[in-house]
């Protein structure tokens, strides 16, 4: 493989943008989506923002368009005066610069600036020259706002890698069954299926998406509004509750990735901490800038935190079903035929499920729950034996940046490229052949 | 952003991170830079030991226009035999490393400026048998010269990509550098050209002391004994000519001359993309106006005929 460039493999979250080389077991880049351009910020990512106006235009064009950006007065390079990621977060701390964030509920909604951010990341960061490589990325498949990712979407990004960048080739996956390929890593996945419930938790909402042999079950997918910032949220409002010396964002942050772990049962926890206190009540250390320090304690946070999944009247008082319920509910509402495998491999993706045994927790109130109606039917059926449901979680080390490591494991495999479409098939039918990719990874495929 | 980084910003991100102190990580990347450079990052033998190979097409031909005194001068004590299937390799210890904190910064800075650094060794040559040259030439008057110093030393050839190549050749009062580059694609040769005039008119428009740039599409008389350059005269290729006086090849300058110079290519690649977005946001800005207009073209309240449900019409009498 010496010969071939890697696979350029770039996953653009809502929040963060993960960016690296396919056989990589970890993104070289991961950064805010997030562009600063000069100028106010755009807003709500309103018609007129971020975009270079028309210059000369025929008046009656005009009226009503917004209003024409200086832009259009000056015809030097003042489009390319924009930064990305981290360095677009301290430049809108300073003057001139106003952010954007270009995806929105994980749909891009603003093409010029997100042609520009992949510009950027391209040449700046990767520093690859577009025309060696060929690049795999990602789209999601449901959001807030509507139930389907439209095709023009991905129309669109076509557009841009093969006309702008004039990229190699193109394949774009589908998030849910990137992580479920990665959890091909994972020594309880004896094979290889793309047949799994992806439990998806990032820092905004938590989705469990069925997919079966590759295709994402549309009509089934349910989002619950608990995620990575209401458990912050949570753990900032205990500390204030009881008085910390310091209770900001940050600290609740900290304390939430350091401490927190998912207990088996909330009650016998309680007791396990009033019987040794000293192994664990914690202490953490916040440093300031100036040189001082405070010590914040941490109690009962390390194991409630987290506990909001699975009892979210603790948190919540408008949304009150718990986690194992929703996937169950999942699960149930698939076609019949494919539950069986659905149940077998429930995969974890995302920052918000890597707490130390959530993944067991989870594997035990699913099997509760489907236990219980086992036993249910089998009573009423009078005397017939059931075979069981195997119920398993799947919980492994990549499961932070699931959909970029399962790009990276795909795009590195030798059959990669006859997947992708290339420059010249684009040329020959037009953008509406990213409609439909073959499926990687799927039947077929090592 | 307007130039390209010289330095591979992953090395240097990666590189500082791990400098800053921290518990020591396995790392085990392949990293792309332009041009088919492939870096190999990882810790093969303990977390704190990290090794960073280069993998470049062109080595043979740089090593025989002095890369290894290069590459010898700029990393020497870091420096350990290649790994397999690379062609460089430097080796950083985390636990030997020099205290002071300038030192390290630059330590950093000189290993991700890896690829510019290899890539330097045969316009470092080629300046230096300028100078050469340009001592021999001042003992002549133009006529008296003996060959070999009036027109000036070999033709340097780096094939650095699969078609394109950069040659480099030195004479007593200047040294030129041609980019031969190729376009596949209809838009980027128009692109191209238009973007080159630029250059070709700074000069004679603002930058006075800019080098002399010359854009043709057959090879010019400096490459005419170099074998292996297309002579077709085909309109796919392109030949981009930077003459370099000796003002530019002076003290500091030089080493900036020899970063700019290597980036070229992919700065010129890269301001195509740019404008071509450019264009396009503009073009996306043009159909919003337009449907606008439609959308305001549209009758308020069109006057549909009303009809019963057996399908008779009422008229207005009036």
């Amino acid at each position: 493989m010496a010969s071939q460039t890697p696979a350029v493999v770039m996953d653009n979250g809502t929040g963060y943008s993960k960016l690296g080389f396919a056989g990589n077991d970890s993104p070289s880049f991961v950064f805010p989506t997030a562009i600063a351009t000069k100028g106010p910020t755009g807003g709500a990512g309103g018609s007129g923002s971020g975009r270079p106006a028309v210059a000369n235009k025929p008046s009656f064009l005009t009226g009503g368009a917004g209003p024409g950006s200086h832009l259009s007065a000056k015809r030097g390079t003042e489009d390319l005066d924009f930064f990305i990621g981290d360095e677009a977060l301290s430049a809108s701390g300073g003057p001139g610069y106003g952010i954007h964030y270009p995806i929105r509920h994980g749909q891009i909604d603003n093409w010029d600036l997100m042609e520009r951010f992949w510009s950027n990341s391209i040449f700046k960061y990767l520093r690859v020259e577009p025309e060696d490589h060929y690049f795999l990325l990602t789209e999601p498949f449901l959001t807030f706002a509507e139930p389907l990712n439209p095709p023009e979407n991905r129309e669109n990004t076509a557009e841009i890698m093969f006309e702008s960048f004039n990229c190699a080739g193109l394949y774009i996956a589908v998030q849910a069954v990137l992580a479920l390929a990665a959890s091909w890593t994972s020594s309880k996945v004896q094979d290889r299926s793309l047949t799994g419930t992806v439990i998806d938790s990032g820092a905004g909402v938590t989705h469990v998406i069925p997919v079966a042999e590759g295709y994402v079950i549309g009509s089934s997918i349910k989002s619950v509004p608990i995620a990575g910032r209401d458990i912050t949220n949570f753990v900032q409002s205990l500390l204030r509750d009881r008085g910390e010396p310091d209770s900001s964002l940050q600290t609740a942050e900290r304390i939430k990735e350091e401490y927190c772990y998912v207990s088996p049962d909330i009650v016998k926890e309680y007791a396990r901490f009033d019987r040794e206190p000293e192994d664990r009540f914690k202490k953490h250390t916040v440093n300031y800038p100036n040189g001082k320090s405070v010590q914040v304690d941490v109690g009962y946070e390390r194991f409630l935190a987290p506990e909001i999944f699975f009892n979210p009247e603790i948190y919540s008082s408008d949304f009150l079903t718990p986690l194992p319920n929703i996937v169950d509910t999942v699960i149930q509402t698939s076609p019949i035929d494919v539950r069986r495998g659905l149940y077998k491999n429930i995969v974890l993706s995302g920052g918000s499920t890597l707490y130390k045994d959530f993944g067991r927790r989870l594997q035990r109130d699913i099997r509760h729950l489907v236990d219980a109606r086992i036993k249910a039917s089998e009573a009423r059926s009078g005397g017939a034996k059931s075979g069981g449901l195997d119920v398993q979680v799947i919980s492994h080390k990549r499961q932070r940046h699931g959909p970029w490591f399962g790009g990276s494991l795909l795009g590195q495999t030798p059959e990669f490229r006859s997947y992708c479409h290339t420059k010249a098939e684009y040329d020959e039918i037009g953008p509406s052949i990213v409609r439909r990719f073959a499926l990687l990874g799927g039947p077929g495929s090592t | 952003m307007l130039l390209l980084d010289y330095q591979n910003v992953l090395i240097e991100s990666l590189l500082r991170e791990r400098f800053a102190g921290g518990a020591p990580v396995s790392i085990d990347q392949v990293v792309s830079d332009f041009d088919g450079v492939t870096f190999h990052i990882s810790t093969p033998e303990t977390k704190t030991k990290i090794l960073i190979s280069i993998a470049i097409k062109c080595f043979s031909e740089l090593v025989q226009y002095g890369a290894q005194e290069v590459l010898e001068r700029e990393y020497g004590p870091f420096s350990i035999a290649p790994e397999n299937g690379y062609d460089f390799s430097v080796q950083v210890d985390l636990e030997t490393l020099p205290d002071d904190p300038d030192a390290k910064e630059d330590l950093i800075r000189r290993i991700s400026l890896l690829k510019r650094n290899v890539m330097a060794a045969p316009f470092e040559q080629a300046f230096d048998e300028f100078k050469h040259l340009q001592e021999e030439a001042s003992k002549y008057t133009s006529e008296s010269a003996p060959q070999g110093v009036l027109e000036g030393g070999e033709v340097r050839a780096i094939h650095y990509r699969e078609e394109e190549a950069i040659y480099i050749k030195a004479s007593h009062d200047r040294v030129t550098v041609i980019f031969s580059t190729v376009f596949r694609e209809e838009t980027d040769r128009i692109f191209g050209k238009v973007f080159l005039q630029e250059f070709v008119d700074a000069r004679r428009r603002a930058i006075q002391n800019a080098p002399q740039v010359l854009f043709r599409n057959d090879p010019p008389l400096e490459l005419q004994n170099v074998p292996g350059v297309d002579r077709s005269g085909s309109n796919q290729i392109g030949y981009v000519t930077f003459v370099l006086f000796p003002r530019h090849l002076a003290g500091q300058r030089r080493a900036d001359v020899i970063s700019h110079i290597q980036t070229f290519r992919d700065y010129f690649h890269y301001h195509i993309k740019a404008s071509k977005a450019y264009i396009h946001s503009r073009m996306r800005r043009r159909t919003a106006d337009f449907l606008q207009v439609l959308n305001r073209a549209r009758p308020e309240n069109e006057e549909k005929e009303r009809k019963t449900a057996s399908g008779r019409t009422f008229r207005v009498q009036g």
